[in-house]
């Protein structure tokens, strides 16, 4: 909804705004939708001046046509596959995460949700060396786990400290804060005062901060670009909404929902977003599995990708205390239910694989 | 409170502004040869496996796509756009598309993959220097599809409005895709408060200018509308009689529910393992996700409520239906 005012176009001055308004158009809409011969007639302007309005403030308000040859031109020269630096997770997701889409991890507690976005942080600004936006809302973010997972990737101090001055840390507990923090992001870096950079890791160490009022712009302008946008997890500031008034909860999980697509789209990042599991009640196992992912039917058309971690119980040895499996339950690349196994510890291994690994990469460019 | 999304882009859209004013010149010249939209041709052939044969869409029909999530229903969409903006020669109609992405669910290389794989079907390899003609061929597919972003109620309004000189001047523009129409359902109960009218006020407004245009330009439009209950789908196909059931009304605005002119309800069905029944074709191993649709006109010219049910699965070509 956007109320006329004066200076929004050539011809459209505050006499005329009074008299659109006394003739009950407030709004582009309005205006836009009304007649315009009957208008012009009560208004006393000429039919071709309000004509002309109407036509600026269309192409002023509304959304414009692309081209498919263009779209696919643009996406294919700025989309980028982010990889979580573990080759099954990249398997199951068709070598990575993309940028400009949002991807679900859910699963139960202890499932290793958080694990893997640590993991996917960690691998984004070491080895990708780009700036990650890590949104906690469980207070469940360790940078002393953060920085386990570096020094078994490097045992350069510098390079360590210089990765994790790239995870930008947002540390919130409720959903208002949540959208204030995620519209900040996406504002223009003019709009926003703030300071520059910033050591969030040592903030985080300090048990505080964040990056308040840091924009997406702005991050990318200290080095590198933001290519990853982390929330962990959206159901735990969601989720407490649900039990109240349902129409609010639901206009405002569709509010971060939105605001999360069009960051992933107008900024080019991967978004990658953690959700609870429910129990299945109902025949409805079209999963294959018991639980399904939280935050309800609506939500569920949010992520384009989604993926159901679990552990992993083998009859004959019993638990396997780091290893869980992944289920693509949602996909518009790769056939759905495609299951990987992968070990939490991976990033966490010791230099000599991962270097190895490195070294392939390597060779292989 | 909502929050308007573009209006932190108002430096933006502004000098954007300038470019759509030019570019709506160009699109008008660009149809000035062409017919009169009156001579817009039917989609009635659209896809016929979807409708029964006394009940297919006519010039104006409103069709809805209405499934929860992870039933095909934008992959419906992708095999739509495929056929219209695929040349007569690899069996499409040659006709422009405006897909207007609401959820940003529009997975632009899904559909240049499946573009891609159609395309080498029909048009086996002549020679092997052929591969820039095939690039090319694929970028004219590509810009008969037209794209819109909108992220609110109003915009989508407006956007409407916008569209209507690209109607008007591009006689060869017959299909409107609308994916999805109930994604600022909830934004828009939210906003207009404690009264009924006023939460619906602006998809009714979109409903009474789409049906302007479906009958002054003669388009036909497909839109998906997403399921906001958890549906109790009875699984075994004996179940499937009770299609019409209480959860599966249309929830949004009566003048919407008026110009819907066909429901294609989406199901998922169990994974099947027909591996057994095409044993030594190159059928891959691994569970076959099938999808079930099932039409419903409302009107036909037998007077009946005619219904067709047809099944799909998804593979790299897109859908393939398993019947005809």
């Amino acid at each position: 909804m956007v109320f006329l005012r004066a200076d929004m176009c050539p011809g459209l001055d505050s006499d005329l705004v009074r008299d659109l308004r006394a003739a009950d158009v407030k709004t582009v809409e309005d205006l836009v939708s009304s007649n315009l011969e009957d208008l012009a007639h009560r208004c006393s302007v000429s039919y071709k001046a309000l004509y002309a309005i109407r036509r600026v403030l269309l192409a002023q308000h509304s959304a414009f046509p692309v081209s498919g040859a263009d779209l696919y031109e643009e996406l294919l020269s700025s989309t980028a596959i982010i990889s979580t630096g573990n080759p099954s997770l990249d398997k199951l997701l068709d070598s990575g995460l993309y940028t400009g889409e949002i991807t679900e991890l859910s699963g139960g507690p202890g499932s290793g949700k958080s694990q893997v976005c640590f993991g996917v942080a960690v691998h984004v600004s070491l080895q990708l060396k780009q700036n990650v936006i890590y949104v906690d809302t469980t207070g469940g973010l360790s940078a002393s786990r953060l920085l386990q997972m570096l020094r078994a990737q490097t045992c350069n101090v510098e390079e360590q400290m210089e990765a994790l001055q790239r995870i930008r840390v947002c540390r919130l507990f409720d959903i208002f804060a949540l959208l204030h923090c995620l519209h900040t992001l996406c504002s223009d870096s003019s709009s926003s005062s703030s300071v520059e950079g910033g050591a969030v890791a040592a903030a985080v160490a300090a048990g505080g901060g964040g990056v308040e009022g840091v924009s997406l712009q702005q991050a990318s302008v200290s080095g590198g670009s933001v290519k990853a946008v982390i929330v962990d997890s959206v159901s735990a500031v969601i989720s407490p909404l649900l039990g109240g008034n349902h129409t609010e909860a639901m206009s405002l999980m569709i509010q971060v929902a939105g605001i999360l697509r069009t960051m992933a789209k107008d900024f080019n990042v991967a978004v990658l977003v953690t959700n609870h599991v429910t129990r299945n009640t109902s025949s409805s196992r079209s999963c294959g599995t018991d639980v399904q992912p939280g935050l309800g039917v609506s939500w569920s058309h949010i992520p384009r990708t989604r993926v159901l971690l679990e552990r992993v119980e083998e009859a004959g040895t019993g638990i396997q205390p780091s290893v869980r499996s992944a289920t693509l339950i949602k996909s518009s690349r790769q056939p759905c239910f495609l299951r990987e196994e992968f070990d939490l510890r991976f990033w966490s291994q010791t230099k000599t694989s991962t270097s190895g690994k490195r070294k392939r990469e390597e060779s292989d460019s | 409170m909502v929050m308007s999304s573009h209006s932190s882009f108002t430096v933006k859209t502004k000098t954007r502004a300038e470019i759509k004013l030019a570019s709506e010149e160009r699109i008008k010249n660009m149809g000035e040869s062409a017919a009169r939209p009156g001579d817009r041709r039917c989609l009635k052939d659209i896809e016929p496996r979807l409708f029964s044969d006394d009940g297919r869409p006519e010039q104006g029909g409103v069709v809805e796509l209405y499934g929860p999530e992870g039933t095909g229903k934008t992959e419906l969409l992708y095999h739509l756009i495929c056929r219209c903006v695929l040349p007569k020669s690899a069996g499409g109609l040659e006709l422009d598309v405006m897909f207007v992405d609401t959820d940003y669910s529009l997975d632009m290389f899904r559909l240049v993959s499946i573009l891609d794989s159609r395309l080498n079907k029909a048009l086996p390899k002549s020679s092997p220097s052929a591969g820039s003609d095939e690039e090319a061929l694929l970028r004219s597919c590509l810009s008969r599809l037209l794209v819109v972003h909108c992220s609110s109620s109003a915009q989508l309004l407006l956007t409407l409005h916008f569209l209507e000189n690209s109607f008007s001047s591009r006689p060869s523009l017959e299909l409107l895709l609308i994916d999805s129409i109930s994604a600022f359902y909830w934004l828009d109960r939210c906003e207009g408060g404690p009264s009924f009218s006023k939460q619906e006020e602006k998809l009714s407004k979109c409903s009474d200018l789409l049906s302007r245009l479906l009958r002054d330009y003669r388009i036909t439009v497909f839109a998906t509308c997403h399921s906001i209950r958890r549906v109790q789908t009875g699984l075994s196909s004996s179940a499937s009689l009770s299609y019409s059931s209480d959860s599966d009304r249309s929830y949004l605005c009566r003048s919407w529910q008026r110009l819907v002119t066909h429901r294609l309800m989406c199901f998922r069905q169990e994974a099947a393992n027909n591996t057994s029944d095409e044993a030594g074709s190159s059928i891959q191993q691994r569970i076959q996700q099938v999808f079930r649709v099932h039409c419903i006109s409302s009107f036909s010219s037998s007077g009946s409520k005619p219904y067709k049910t047809n099944s799909f699965y998804v593979t790299d070509a897109g859908v393939e239906f398993t019947s005809v």
